[in-house]
């Protein structure tokens, strides 16, 4: 005898669809695409954050304020900076070089590694451009450059290995972005470009004493140098510790710096001055002539900052891999 | 609808395993995805139902770590997220059923055998079946559906829907007193308890 429930799972059966053989590509879609989850790297974005506004922002309000006699063209090899373009700034942590050695002593020689990486698209009319922090930890296929091999690995190697040129290549491969220009700076680079400023102005709710990066500093205002800046950007262990309070430090440090600039505008002598402290700061394949293009195209930019979609890698903890498709996503929509 | 049977440990262990190794989460996969699809086959059609079961295992890994390892059978979790996916697709699911009601089932559809001889009433009665799961409130349809569908029992019905037992008897009572009537003035024999 039918009752309802009988005849209901009858009519089930009727419209029911056996899996079929594509349903498999449903089976590690756990693997590949997986909860955020705070990651300890997170500080990057900030330091992301700060290395863009020097490399950008920085000689964007300073030009936007009062412009300065271009320098003459370059001559040959003048790159052209018009139309839609992406930049890519490597805040590198060498600790070679004149001066870096003291972040690290003992890392001396150990290479440069790409401690932030963030990819600028600036859009043809320059409205507003798009800052997009890779993660240095992402694992990712890195094409054969130089004499490195192809291999799967973390998307900063590229550069430890193959310097910016094998970085860019890696870089352009994973986005199906072209990358015109790089641009690095590096703990020395940041310092004398908060020095060119004449120091910048925070303020702090309490005292900090930290051994790690050997700050010590007044609760209140303080006018930072350079060397203090750098500390204050690295520091961790003060306020809660947090990451994000760092960040929020870094934001912080950003906003100040970014205000000097604008009073620093006003005065062409020390503008002049602070563009040639950026320029010899940061190492770059752009000129003078095309900083100077460039930056005056962004007058009127405002910079959003995004980070690629990432992951914990599943077979390690302690690495990253871009999530898909919300990654390939963000570069399609920067094409 | 086949349930496979567990082979290789309960699906507690595979959750607590997957806590560290991922990859034993693809084992719950292998599991139950095959009859998790079926069963949204039959809800929602076969076009969102690949995408709704990979979607389940998804949320489900996400959620792991809370999952009660006291509960050896991980159907009812699983059962519990997709229907809350389903729930999503509640307006184009009546809107199924509403086409039922007007199109005969397309017969090529593969029929098992055992149905043949309840084949005769059971088509009889489709449409009106489809007119009343069409009107059912959702939760109502939600509990009488995993009940006649997802073959689970009215405890883990509550486990699913995280609703006590009380509730599942009440909804499911209510819901099939409605497709009750709906047969009813072709089907006599229902009367019962």
């Amino acid at each position: 005898m039918m009752d309802d429930l009988d005849l209901l799972r009858d009519f089930g059966r009727e419209l029911e669809h056996e899996p079929p053989a594509t349903l498999a590509r449903q089976r590690d879609r756990h693997l590949r695409v997986r909860p955020r989850r705070r990651w300890t790297g997170w500080w990057t974005a900030g330091l992301v954050a700060v290395a863009t506004a020097l490399a950008v922002a920085v000689p964007a309000v300073l030009v936007g304020g009062r412009a300065p006699a271009p320098p003459s063209a370059g001559g040959v090899g003048a790159v052209d900076v018009s139309g839609a373009l992406n930049v890519l700034l490597i805040g590198s942590d060498t600790r070679d070089g004149d001066g870096n050695a003291r972040y690290g002593p003992r890392m001396r020689g150990a290479g440069a590694r790409s401690d932030s990486i963030v990819i600028v698209h600036l859009p043809a009319d320059r409205g507003r451009a798009t800052a997009v922090s890779v993660p240095r930890d992402s694992m990712v296929p890195i094409p054969r450059c130089g004499s490195s091999p192809a291999r799967t690995d973390m998307i900063n190697s590229a550069y430890d290995t193959g310097g910016a040129s094998c970085l860019r290549t890696a870089l352009e491969k994973l986005t199906g972005l072209r990358i015109a220009h790089t641009v690095e700076v590096d703990f020395t680079g940041f310092k004398s470009m908060v020095d060119a400023l004449g120091g910048v102005e925070v303020t702090l709710p309490r005292a900090v004493d930290d051994r790690a990066s050997k700050l010590r500093l007044p609760a209140g205002k303080s006018m930072l140098n350079g060397e203090a800046a750098l500390g204050y950007a690295r520091l961790r262990h003060y306020g809660d510790g947090s990451d994000v309070a760092r960040i929020k430090r870094q934001a912080q440090l950003l906003r100040a710096m970014l205000d000097k600039v604008k009073t620093a505008a006003a005065d062409p002598q020390r503008l002049r001055a602070f563009l040639g402290e950026v320029r010899a700061a940061v190492r770059t394949d752009l000129d003078l002539e095309a900083m100077y293009q460039l930056a005056d195209g962004l007058r009127q930019t405002s910079v959003t900052f995004v980070t690629v979609p990432y992951a914990p890698h599943p077979r390690d903890r302690n690495r990253l891999q871009w999530k898909q498709p919300e990654a390939r996503r963000l570069f399609d929509g920067l094409r | 609808m086949i349930t496979q049977p567990a082979v290789g440990g309960a699906d507690s262990e595979l959750v607590s395993a997957s806590w560290t190794q991922p990859e034993a989460f693809s084992a719950l996969f292998d599991r139950y995805s095959a009859m998790l699809y079926r069963y949204v086959s039959r809800r929602l059609g076969p076009e969102p139902a690949e995408d709704l079961v990979g979607e389940t295992f998804l949320v489900a890994f996400s959620r792991r770590k809370s999952y009660d390892l006291a509960y050896a059978d991980a159907r009812p979790w699983l059962f519990g997220i997709l229907t809350k996916l389903i729930s999503r697709h509640h307006r184009s699911e009546a809107a199924r059923y509403r086409t039922l009601l007007r199109a005969p089932v397309d017969q090529d559809v593969e029929s098992p055998a055992d149905r043949v001889a309840a084949g005769v009433t059971a088509q009889a009665a489709r449409g009106k079946l489809a007119g009343a799961l069409a009107a059912l409130p959702a939760k109502d349809r939600d509990v009488l559906l995993l009940i006649a569908w997802g073959d689970l029992t009215y405890e883990e019905v509550a486990t699913a829907l995280g609703i006590p037992v009380g509730t599942v008897r009440s909804r499911l009572n209510r819901g099939r007193r409605k497709v009750r009537a709906a047969l009813g003035d072709t089907n006599p024999m229902l009367e019962e308890e």
